[in-house]
């Protein structure tokens, strides 16, 4: 299933929405099978918007931060959006709001 | 999925009386079924719906025929593996023979009774659930004889500290945690607690080289004099991250020493849960956190290394992400916090954590979704 969806994209951003309620182990290797066919190396910026999900396991949390790494080889940004309190806070926990720039919503995500 | 959920069933045809027909018999027997009137409305359907158990299509289609289609399938990484079974009027051997070669399952002709058609598509079911259990179980042999073991047998004895661990595999099925106590001599012992970011199977076999890396790591510090647990994250980290087979693969991990002639306790963690520190006279949790981030992301790992002070009777928890996991009516949720104040609840209560274990065992904190491991080390 296409479970990201194409929200905006201009010549340095692709905003895309993930329609998931539930990220996890079931999902985790196809999001980024998918993530990986949208992401165009012309695009500078990726911006995921989370704002639908309410769970995300450690295998999908490993999709996201292996997604990032290939991202980042292309000296691109994987930017996250959205986030609901239970995942900003394990993100703080494990230092992932270290790693990935977070904002609130799309509008909140700083012109490239 | 549970096992005895409904078989989702993906039927194609563009004769609608046929699909209807079809479709009725089907849901007789249990299954849940979508239909679709031609091969573009079944790509439509997979690109946005949960992929079904099994794929029912006719050959003789307008616009993209039955081969056309498997060969999309065939060709897309998301949808090769879902079983597949042409269903048609039309078979003669080269037909046939090109089907199969697109690795269909099976051809049946649509002048067989359709409860028979219901009966071989279960039968198919059946073998292929029959067939995964038994690779399973070949799996499970096989990592048997390799005597490795990610999770100890035993606790480790040491001198002054009293240490124990509980784990539980999700599904009964070895995953992703990793627990390790490193003797080096009578005065220090490492403890390791670590979770590659995956389930089951896939995630297990990387512990292996995580395993193997960590006590070199340790070993060769050891050897020069270096026990500092950062320094021992800074190799392990450097290590993975040159390494192609584990390049996309992450891992946590808490990294403790335990100098059993002072006392004293280091620390240093990879994108771990931050540790709790019970102290007993305040009957209070303290939260312990590293800067580390998770091991094989950046060259630079940002490890430090903290000393943590236990007084007697105090408790040190070190804990995967599975024990912050929780599932209710709701859905599941990760909630460090209601976790704490239970540990913390339990302990003021009296309880021992060979108490805290049983309640962990016996599903008493939360229903388990993922793998769960803690280890807890308190002073005596």
């Amino acid at each position: 299933m296409n479970m990201i969806k194409i929200y905006k994209e201009d010549q340095n951003n692709l905003m895309v929405d993930l329609k998931l309620k539930e990220a996890n182990v079931t999902n985790a290797d196809e999001f980024k099978v998918e993530l990986m066919k949208l992401f165009d190396k012309a695009h500078k910026r990726i911006i995921l918007n989370l704002n639908q999900v309410e769970y995300v396991d450690s295998s999908f949390l490993g999709a996201l931060v292996s997604s990032l790494k290939h991202v980042i080889s292309y000296n691109c940004e994987l930017v996250l959006v959205g986030l609901c309190k239970d995942i900003t806070d394990l993100f703080a926990l494990i230092r992932l709001d270290k790693v990935f720039k977070i904002y609130n919503t799309f509008n909140d995500v700083p012109a490239y | 999925m549970a096992h005895n959920s409904p078989k989702r069933i993906l039927l194609v045809d563009d004769n609608l009386m046929f699909l209807k027909l079809m479709e009725k018999a089907f849901k007789k027997f249990g299954f849940d079924c979508s239909v679709a009137a031609s091969a573009e409305e079944a790509i439509e359907l997979l690109n946005s719906e949960e992929n079904p158990d099994i794929i029912l299509s006719d050959y003789e289609m307008l616009e993209m025929n039955g081969i056309e289609f498997r060969k999309y399938l065939v060709a897309n990484p998301l949808f090769k593996d879902i079983p597949f079974v042409f269903l048609t009027f039309f078979a003669d051997q080269d037909l046939v023979k090109e089907g199969l070669d697109l690795r269909a399952i099976d051809f049946v002709t649509k002048d067989t009774p359709v409860n028979v058609i219901v009966s071989k598509i279960n039968n198919i079911l059946f073998t292929i659930s029959q067939q995964r259990e038994l690779t399973e179980l070949e799996i499970k042999k096989a990592a048997a004889l390799l005597n490795f073991k990610s999770i100890p047998v035993n606790v480790p004895d040491i001198n002054g500290f009293c240490v124990d661990f509980w784990h539980s595999a999700y599904h009964d099925i070895p995953g992703g945690d990793f627990i390790d106590f490193i003797k080096v001599n009578d005065r220090y012992n490492f403890v390791v607690l670590g979770d590659i970011m995956g389930k089951k199977w896939t995630a297990w076999f990387f512990t292996f080289g995580f395993l193997s890396y960590i006590r070199a790591a340790v070993r060769f510090a050891v050897f020069n004099g270096d026990y500092s647990t950062s320094s021992i994250l800074d190799k392990v980290n450097s290590v993975v991250c040159f390494d192609d087979v584990l390049k996309d693969i992450l891992s946590t991990l808490s990294l403790v020493l335990i100098d059993s002639e002072t006392g004293a306790i280091t620390y240093s963690g990879a994108g771990d849960l931050p540790l709790l520190h019970y102290k007993s006279i305040e009957k209070e949790m303290e939260i312990v956190t590293s800067s580390g981030l998770l091991l094989g992301l950046f060259e630079n790992g940002n490890f430090n290394r903290q000393e943590i002070c236990l007084e007697k009777g105090d408790s040190l928890f070190i804990f995967s992400d599975g024990m912050i996991d929780f599932s209710d009516l709701a859905g599941k949720k990760s909630d460090y916090n209601m976790f704490t104040g239970m540990i913390r609840k339990n302990l003021n209560c009296g309880q021992t954590f060979t108490q805290i274990k049983d309640n962990f065992a016996n599903n008493g904190l939360n229903e388990q979704v993922d793998d769960r491991s803690i280890i807890s080390i308190t002073k005596n």
